[in-house]
């Protein structure tokens, strides 16, 4: 045989030998998560897709609130949610009632084989149920606890509960978003659910990660109104450095950028009913570009918009000349046309755009399907990332309710077949 | 010890990437940051510290890079570059976020780095991501949240002609980042049990696409469209509004009015007691409360009795009362109204006093500090570098460059030092 292509053999030889041993990033690690609704399983999904095992406890009596909305028909079943299949796929559900001893027993019993436990309950949930850090230490010394309430667990309103919109609104995001002289915009979602989750997420991967190094567990004391205030840095700095206000006349910026001030950077009305764009010059070469684009309007030669100070300056009159170039086209027509000239715009898209449309989003495979025991083959938004050695993995929907219950007791917990049995006649599982 | 103990991380980060390394720095991980000789362009944003733009003064440069350590260096040049490559051979992580292909340019593309260090974690976060149509095209914060949906979730239904609005403070950034970091410490994670590193190819597009709660299952469950409005949640049906204002001029946003009995009933008390609740008593509203409904004209008219008697109280005064009754009302602060709520201030001690010595030995300014608390290990954040402060250090201790050689590489315009 040729050497070269004794090489590729070889080469061969050794992918096959390395098949098996690629996997996932966070294979081996369970996770138990007592979490519902947002925040907690968006921290969990996004361990889950990286391979952790993560085994949704939930209770029949207190369910997920998330599994009744969204419904395709009212038939009543907690199984039908498009919105709970996309932050709960790669789970397992167990039911089990921790208000009963036995329940609790074997709770108990899921922690002392586990590496995570996460809950975003208010804060004294886990306490009441002798469940707290110290208690969960002795049942597992190296745990990592995760608690992701509204204001943490310590302090004089850590009895206090919000959901995302509350934790967006104390935190200052809220106030942040808006036309200047309207009320808030704010925001149109529970962003700081999502942004809960991230942080639950990244807190545990670096709290494993110490783990790796020292053999030590700990309790992260996650406070959603924090994270906001996190987000919130400069203008923080902006009041103790400079003692200026965010809240002052001509605050928030709507969608100009006066932290930067430059202009155009904004929204433009295009053709069709409510239909936006945006566009963004961040230099002189890219006011060239645009000018070019447009086919050099008179009115772009106008010395009030000779430089980048005076566009900034004058961007009122400035947006209006840009919308109407815009208002003649769809979103998608001005952002291909600028974006060939190198001018950094995009169309504000619809769920439907990204969904049906979108040849990026497509391309790099952004709603992959899998099927759910109900509701057939479903789509779910994809983690945003490649990764060359452990890519996520979509192994599975969202779980029926309980439907990994028999699996978790009998397989995992080693209880037997008639244990099992009378605990769901009993109403522990 | 902190939880990030002993990693190396180098960075070539902007606007988008930067918030991985602060959030690695500050949780103990050593951040290298690399910087062009005049020091990054994210430097030129605003506020600047008492007005006066200045590469060191950027007070939303403070806030996004703390923790870090500057190095300065023209990668324009081979000797620049071979100076980025020795220090990437000890490097546990690179960050970095330029456009698909620049990093190939230089000779540091990941399949070049990792001959050299196959312990490396490389996580590209580019607008769109290594391959695709649009893999070429440029954004930036306002065009992610333009393209990743999250403008279409954002803004008025009660003001004629207005636009969908991107909440301000960089957000498409910090998805990004957020995302970006998520991925790198799994593969760190994954790393110590195997010593291998990997390449992740990370899209801000992505990022937010995935960051937009129920538009996305909205459309593909009930095959409807949301639509933005004012203050809250969008809607495939309308919702009633939930900004309330306040006798200071602020607002309360209120929601979940009918969601639990035992607080309809407080609340009703406490409106009754300030001769407020007008027929808010009445058993159809308890039946409300009692079966979790809203929407109807019943509820209507309670909203607005109950917006009339917000309207009469301070934002203060509502937030207290109402989430003594497990409402979980919040009001609309700006940022800096958090500075001095005493659970965040004194009991959690959520903002740091971070050393800025460079203005002199006992000055320190107040940051929002820790989005996180470590029971175990340390948050430790420290000042945002100065333009170079560290690159005559790093090339001495990591890289062992001689006196001689560094003032050679500077005189060459290959590096800036401070």
């Amino acid at each position: 045989m040729p050497k070269n292509l004794m090489r590729v053999k070889e080469e061969e030889q050794i992918n096959v030998q390395e098949k098996p041993l690629s996997k996932n990033a966070l294979e081996g690690v369970r996770v138990i998560d007592l979490s519902w609704i947002v925040a907690g399983p968006q921290c969990t999904r996004l361990l889950a897709d990286f391979g952790a095992e993560v085994i949704k406890v939930e209770n029949e009596a207190a369910l997920d609130y998330c599994r009744n909305i969204l419904p395709i028909d009212a038939d009543g079943s907690p199984n039908r949610s498009g919105l709970f299949n996309t932050l709960n796929r790669n789970k397992k559900s167990v039911t089990l009632n921790v208000m009963h001893p036995t329940g609790m027993e074997k709770l108990k019993e899921l922690i002392s084989i586990s590496d995570v436990i996460v809950e975003n309950f208010s804060s004294r949930v886990l306490e009441k149920w002798g469940l707290s850090y110290e208690d969960q230490k002795k049942i597992r010394p190296d745990i990592i606890y995760c608690s992701m309430s509204g204001f943490g667990h310590s302090g004089r309103d850590r009895d206090y509960v919000t959901w995302g919109p509350t934790a967006q609104a104390l935190s200052g995001l809220t106030f942040m978003s808006g036309l200047p002289g309207e009320e808030s915009a704010g925001w149109g979602f529970s962003y700081m659910d999502h942004t809960g989750g991230f942080y639950g997420a990244l807190a545990i991967l670096m709290a494993l990660k110490h783990r790796n190094s020292t053999g030590k567990g700990q309790h992260l004391d996650l406070s959603q109104v924090e994270a906001g205030i996190g987000m919130t840095g400069t203008s923080i700095l902006d009041y103790t450095v400079n003692s200026r206000p965010f809240r002052r006349e001509g605050m928030p910026p709507g969608n100009t950028a006066p932290d930067k001030k430059i202009a155009p950077h904004n929204s433009y009305r295009c053709r069709g009913k409510d239909r936006w764009c945006v566009i963004t010059v961040t230099n002189e070469e890219e006011w060239y570009a645009l000018s070019k684009a447009i086919n050099n309007p008179l009115w772009i030669n106008d010395k009030k918009f000779s430089t980048m100070a005076l566009r900034y300056e004058n961007q009122d009159e400035l947006d209006q000349h840009i919308e109407t170039w815009t208002i003649n086209r769809t979103p998608h027509e001005v952002m291909h046309h600028l974006q060939s000239f190198g001018v950094p715009a995009g169309a504000i898209q619809t769920p439907r755009e990204r969904i049906e449309e979108d040849p990026q989003l497509k391309e790099r495979d952004f709603l992959p399907t899998i099927k759910h025991g109900e509701l057939g083959d479903t789509k779910v938004e994809a983690m945003p990332m490649k990764m060359s050695e452990t890519p996520w993995e979509l192994k599975s929907a969202s779980p029926l309710l309980s439907e990994h219950s028999a699996e978790i007791y009998m397989d995992l917990l080693g209880t037997s077949g008639e244990d099992f049995a009378s605990f769901i006649e009993q109403g522990i599982a | 010890m902190t939880a990030l103990n002993g990693l190396l991380v180098v960075e070539l980060c902007g606007e988008r990437g930067q918030y991985m390394g602060k959030l690695m720095g500050d949780m103990g991980a050593r951040v290298v940051k690399l910087e062009p000789l005049q020091g990054s362009p994210e430097r030129n944003i605003g506020p600047f510290k008492d007005d006066k733009p200045d590469p060191n003064s950027s007070l939303y440069f403070w806030a996004r890079n703390t923790s870090k350590e500057s190095l300065t260096v023209d990668l324009e040049s081979p000797q620049g570059i071979a100076l980025v490559k020795k220090l990437l051979k000890k490097a546990d992580v690179f960050l970095e976020d330029r456009k698909p292909g620049f990093l190939e340019s230089l000779g540091l593309g990941y399949e070049v780095l990792k001959k050299t260090n196959k312990k490396l974690v490389m996580t590209s976060l580019t607008a769109f991501g290594q391959d695709g149509p649009y893999r070429d095209y440029k954004s930036n914060d306002l065009v992610a949240l333009a393209m990743g949906g999250i403008m279409h979730s954002c803004g008025y239904d009660d003001v004629p002609d207005s636009p969908p609005i991107r909440p301000s403070g960089g957000h498409g950034d910090f998805i990004s980042a957020h995302y970006g970091l998520i991925g790198t410490m799994s593969a760190l994670f994954y790393r110590d049990f195997t010593g291998v590193g990997q390449y992740l190819d990370v899209s801000a597009h992505e990022a937010c696409s995935s960051t937009t709660e129920a538009s996305i299952p909205t459309y593909l469950f009930l095959n409807k469209e949301v639509f933005r409005q004012t203050g809250r949640h969008q809607g495939a049906t309308p919702t009633p509004k939930t900004l309330c204002k306040t006798l200071d001029g602020k607002y309360i946003i209120v929601f979940q009015l009918f969601n639990n009995l035992n607080s309809w009933l407080s609340l009703v008390k406490w409106m009754s007691e300030k001769g407020m609740a007008e027929d808010l008593e009445d058993e159809k509203y308890k039946d409300m409360a009692r079966h979790i409904t809203s929407n109807t004209k019943d509820s209507d008219h309670a909203f607005e009795v109950v917006r009339n008697f917000i309207l009469n109280h301070t934002a203060d005064e509502i937030y207290r009362g109402a989430q003594e009754l497990k409402y979980p009302w919040g009001i609309v602060r700006s940022p800096e109204e958090n500075l001095d709520d005493p659970h965040f201030l004194d009991d959690r001690e959520m903002f740091e006093d971070i050393p800025h010595t460079e203005f002199g030995n006992e000055v320190t300014y107040r940051y929002a500090g820790r989005p996180y608390r470590f029971k175990g290990t340390p948050w430790n954040a420290f000042r945002s570098p100065l333009v170079g402060e560290h690159t005559a250090y790093i090339l001495k201790q990591d890289l062992e460059y001689s006196e001689q050689e560094i003032k050679n590489l500077r005189l060459t315009g290959i590096i800036s030092t401070k």
